[in-house]
């Protein structure tokens, strides 16, 4: 009797069961890594410095949504911390440039002076500033030259809500963190249970999954170069994580911030040696391997030479279009310039503010390897120039 | 007798020797036959190198001509004024004093003067008031503070014959792209004997250097030239005279022509590219008025460049700079994507750009020129 009732009910669910829709997810999320289009490890990488911020505020997330849209391999930004010890994306320790604090009423008074490595800056600071009250200001383009038509749309955004843009990609993205200026992030900011500034940047990143070494099949899942300036802080946490870590190495005439050393003592053969122990690259400030006078460059150093030979790779910073970037060398084409420094100098990723248009110049110069869709294209494109020669009368 | 004996050997000694051993002469490769050349493009919009590479060197100087054929210009661009004595030289400007070193010459601090030039007075050194010897004693410098300074001084202005004879000796086919520049102005302040005009001494030396036929032809193909103008009374008048292709410049939307007074609108109107069409071969309008430009924002297109197509009619313009000044919003100052959007969406026919070595590049890169078997 009660089966009899029960029939339509199991009749029923027997046709949802065969004729129903099988539930997608969402593209972006939980998308299963292995079925997104990976990394590319083929040709040197295109890292969007602090977003596409040629063309959006720099760190903001539309920035690193249109890099991403651009084809870039990573993902860059820089980790300060608010005054309540929340990590967010910002590059200066002053909001003055940036953001329009400037105009806010409300925090008229806490402009201050600090000695930041050595020099007294004056300016709004970020760790004088809770998340909440980061949150309400807006960003800006620093350049003047370049587009301002943003300015005062997007916010500050964290290191949590920039992984979560990684994380959503369509794509495989990398990330490239840096621990900024994590001497003065210490003294200013203390975290509870003794925790350092680098600690809370290590944790952020395995919560969400980041770890195993180079090229490792975890890597390869999510990729991420963990850079700093400060070597301290990268021996501090190699104990911590196994991701590949970047020293980057400032102008010539700057010590680090944290071991005070020269910049001769650490591009020798000697630091060279002790530091491979820890990082798998070096990101130095591009005009000073290949010296300038007067706007052109000079004979390249031997320190990408020098690097190659231990191993380690060279992500030199920053490539810009604007002519007032470009050496003569170059004849004002950022493409020329691109095509210098990955052919001749040989470097192994490269720091740029224009992620579409170093893109483009490796689509054209060194497109990647067939996928199948691609051969199509490239057939498809063989013929129309087989054809051009005949179609003009 | 005796001499015979002993000259007869020698001689025929001499013969063998000449005949055997002796250096085969090559002729220099300049003047090479042209059919050996390497010939000009025609499958893919025309590189013109806008007053040579002038993004490098100071511009229409020879260093600056031969730098953008050596980066694979299609055509080197020059313009056409003349100095007191009559002498047709290249030179953008009817005065000095913006791309020459004229104001450190003492000895001509007497030469300053104020002329009426397409309605608007100008205060200068003009080129009409200084001989070719005098002229020849300037050093050219550099337009842009922003470029490359370091040529300064250097270089001469070259004269047309001078110009042609860069693109003659080029080890390929360069075509040239001489403008008839300020012809008004010119014709009022030189006179030419036999009551030639200006235009007229342009054509002969033109066809002194063989310079002829009409656009593709044999001829043409062996020397190419396209001979522009914003007057549209002088490729009227040349017409006659030369089958070489013409080009109509066209100024921005608020410049008269210089010789008929004609606004922007009524020389792009359906009427006047109808009447001009018999004449030209294309147009030369400045890039902003054919995709007009909002607080450094494209906005819609014209269809100026369609309807110059659907008259057969060329379209060139003008001008293409890698700066990120002169580089639109949308382009993200990147020189490429500007060249890719006029090219691949609006379709134009030829580029007059100040970096020659970078729409090479990217046309090299994008549309490759098929391989010769």
């Amino acid at each position: 009797m009660i089966l009899t009732k029960c029939l339509p009910l199991i009749w029923l669910s027997l046709v949802t069961l065969c004729a129903g829709r099988t539930l997608y997810q969402l593209p972006g999320k939980g998308v299963k890594d292995d079925t997104k289009q990976p990394i590319q490890t083929s040709r040197p990488f295109n890292i969007a410095h602090r977003g596409s911020n040629g063309e959006i505020p720099e760190e903001t997330k539309a920035a690193y949504l249109r890099a991403i849209e651009e084809g870039t391999d990573f993902i860059e930004t820089d980790i300060l911390s608010s005054k309540d010890g929340v990590l967010i994306c910002f590059h200066d320790v002053i909001l003055d440039l940036t953001t329009d604090v400037a105009s806010r009423k409300e925090f008229a008074g806490r402009n201050r002076t600090y000695d930041v490595q050595g020099f007294k800056i004056t300016g709004f600071f970020t760790f004088d500033f809770t998340l909440k009250e980061l949150k309400t200001l807006r960003t800006k383009q620093r350049y003047a030259f370049r587009d301002q038509q943003y300015n005062g749309k997007y916010p500050i955004i964290t290191f949590e809500e920039f992984l979560a843009i990684a994380r959503d990609a369509p794509r495989v993205v990398g990330i490239y963190p840096e621990i900024k200026n994590p001497v003065l992030m210490n003294q200013h900011v203390k975290w509870p249970g003794g925790k350092r500034f680098e600690d809370k940047v290590v944790e952020t990143l395995k919560k969400h999954g980041y770890g195993g070494a180079y090229l490792s099949k975890q890597w390869l899942n999510k990729p991420l170069f963990i850079q700093s300036f400060a070597p301290s802080s990268l021996v501090y946490i190699s104990n911590l994580t196994d991701s590949p870590k970047v020293l980057l190495i400032d102008d010539v005439t700057m010590p680090t911030q944290d071991t005070n050393q020269t910049y001769a003592e650490i591009t020798s053969d000697t630091y060279f040696t002790y530091i491979k122990e820890y990082v798998v690259g070096i990101g130095p400030w591009k005009d000073t391997i290949v010296p300038v006078t007067n706007n052109y460059m000079l004979t390249p150093t031997d320190l990408v030479k020098r690097a190659h030979a231990h191993n380690l790779q060279v992500h030199p910073y920053t490539y810009r279009n604007e002519n007032q970037f470009l050496h003569f060398n170059f004849s004002q084409d950022p493409y020329m310039e691109y095509e210098y420094w990955i052919k001749e100098i040989g470097v192994d990723g490269l720091f740029t503010d224009f992620t579409g248009s170093l893109h483009n110049y490796q689509e054209w110069a060194s497109p990647l390897p067939d996928t199948s869709s691609k051969s199509t294209r490239q057939l498809l494109s063989h013929i129309a120039s087989l054809v051009r020669p005949y179609a003009k009368a | 007798m005796g001499g015979v004996k002993y000259c007869l050997p020698l001689l025929l000694l001499s013969l063998l020797i000449a005949e055997c051993a002796s250096r085969p002469l090559y002729t220099l490769p300049s003047l090479a036959k042209s059919g050996t050349k390497k010939p000009l493009q025609t499958s893919r919009p025309f590189n013109v190198a806008h007053r040579g590479a002038n993004g490098e060197f100071p511009e229409e100087t020879a260093p600056s001509y031969m730098r953008a054929i050596e980066e694979g210009a299609d055509f080197i661009e020059s313009d056409i004024l003349s100095t007191k004595d009559g002498v047709l030289i290249c030179h953008h400007d009817v005065n000095l004093d913006d791309t020459t070193d004229v104001a450190d010459h003492k000895e001509f601090a007497d030469r300053k003067r104020t002329y009426e030039v397409q309605g608007m007075n100008m205060t200068g050194f003009f080129t009409v008031d200084f001989t070719l010897e005098e002229l020849k004693t300037l050093g050219a410098k550099q337009r842009y503070p922003f470029r490359d300074q370091q040529y300064n001084g250097k270089f001469q202005i070259i004269t047309l014959d001078e110009y042609i004879a860069i693109a003659l000796d080029a080890t390929r086919v360069a075509g040239i792209y001489p403008e008839i520049k300020n012809p008004v102005f010119i014709n009022q302040q030189v006179k030419w004997a036999d009551g030639k005009k200006f235009e007229d001494k342009i054509v002969a030396t033109l066809k002194k250097y063989g310079y002829k036929g009409s656009y593709m032809s044999k001829d043409w193909l062996k020397q190419p030239i396209f001979i522009q103008s914003f007057a549209a009374t002088s490729l009227v008048y040349i017409s006659n005279m030369t089958d070489s292709p013409k080009v109509f410049l066209i100024d921005d939307v608020t410049i008269l022509t210089e010789d008929t007074n004609k606004t922007y609108a009524e020389i792009t109107s359906d009427k006047y590219l109808d009447y001009i069409k018999p004449y030209v071969v294309g147009i030369g309008p400045w890039k902003d008025t054919i995709v007009p430009v909002d607080n450094n924002r494209l906005t819609t297109p014209t269809d100026l460049v369609a309807r110059a197509h659907s008259r057969n009619l060329q379209v060139h313009p003008y001008t293409y700079r890698n700066e990120n000044q002169f580089l639109h919003s949308g382009f993200h100052q990147d020189a490429y994507l500007e060249y890719d959007y006029w090219i691949n969406k609006i379709g134009v026919d030829g580029l007059f750009t100040d970096f020659t070595g970078s729409l090479h590049n990217f046309q090299e890169l994008t549309s490759p020129l098929p391989k010769l078997q």
